[in-house]
């Protein structure tokens, strides 16, 4: 009965350690100010697929958009841009960081 | 262990009906129907690949609840023997281990469509070869590898033909639980929901071991 209870009060601590939520993924974190100074999403994937990109998918990550998609070159990634200025700031594959903007 | 128990199931209580014959009540019609177990599997699929069919979620929108119903599945089929040797023959224990297999067969099938939507997101083999070598790509391949003959030998007729080996190839779901953790912490770059599913089975596994080590101990 002492096992069980041990047992159950770690799984209980584990929940609770577990469920503290994780907002960003910490990959890439942009410093852009209020919301409202923003570009709009739909201004970033209309950018991008002038330029060649198929956007999959965007949101906001770490107070910057994160589009998941295929590069002009053709590579699927998961790439930053800067909610102001729509800069790209990283583009990733999984295992594989292919382009990484200096400072960040 | 469990076949001294197989011939358990859930005794409601049944009460005559006005013309005095026994009617088993429904829930416990329910509850013994295997097939009423099946289909409560399968509606966490048919949720979302409903949602998937109306357009509301894309490809990459279904790699996660697929993968994370596999998981889940996977880790209760894997429970319910350290469960039983710690706990005893507890009827509702029971009723679960005679259902073991549908929990493997559906961590497995769910782990196909988690392949099949993979498949699709990335579209082509260049990009899934791309990222092949990514610690969080090739551990859910490798665990896919490990699933296949345990999936494909979970019917009567294997178990029979492998007689003892049944076992031993059953028990390829270790390792391939150990790869589904690594693939899951590295896929989502975030330790938290893998760990919250893996380590209450992790702790059952090592209560367990304490106790059948402790059991020895005191026989000698």
């Amino acid at each position: 009965m002492r096992l069980l209870t041990s047992l159950s009060l770690a799984a209980l601590a584990t929940i609770a350690c577990a469920s503290v939520p994780a907002s960003a993924t910490g990959v890439i974190t942009c410093k852009a100010g209020p919301v409202s100074g923003w570009k709009s999403e739909k201004a970033l994937t209309e950018k991008l697929t002038k330029e060649g990109w198929t956007v999959r998918k965007s949101k906001v990550d770490g107070g910057c958009y994160e589009v998941y998609g295929t590069t002009p070159e053709g590579d699927r990634v998961e790439a930053y841009f800067h909610p102001v200025t729509l800069e790209k700031l990283y583009v990733a594959r999984r295992g594989e960081v292919l382009f990484r903007k200096k400072g960040y | 262990m469990c076949l001294e128990y197989c011939g358990c199931r859930f005794n409601l209580r049944v009460a005559p009906n006005q013309t005095g014959h026994y009617q088993k009540p429904m829930l416990r019609i329910i509850l013994n129907n295997k097939s009423a177990f099946w289909a409560l599997l399968c509606l966490p699929a048919l949720l979302i690949l409903q949602r998937y069919a109306s357009g509301e979620l894309i490809a990459m929108d279904m790699l996660h609840p697929t993968g994370e119903w596999s998981a889940r599945f996977m880790i209760a089929a894997m429970a319910l023997s350290p469960l039983l040797s710690l706990l005893g023959p507890r009827p509702w224990l029971i009723w679960l281990i005679q259902r073991r297999r549908a929990l493997g067969v559906a961590a497995f099938v769910y782990a196909v469509l988690h392949l099949i939507f993979y498949i699709i997101d990335m579209g082509n083999l260049d990009d899934i070869l791309a990222e092949f070598l990514a610690l969080g790509i090739w551990t859910g391949w490798a665990a896919m590898l490990l699933f296949v003959p345990v999936a494909m030998t979970s019917n009567d007729a294997s178990m029979r033909a492998l007689k003892a080996g049944w076992k031993r190839l059953q028990r390829l779901v270790y390792p391939a639980a150990v790869l589904v953790l690594i693939h899951w912490i590295f896929i989502h770059n975030n330790l938290a929901p893998a760990l919250l599913h893996f380590i209450p089975l992790l702790l059952l596994v090592a209560a367990r071991f304490l106790r059948h080590r402790r059991l020895i101990l005191k026989g000698a």
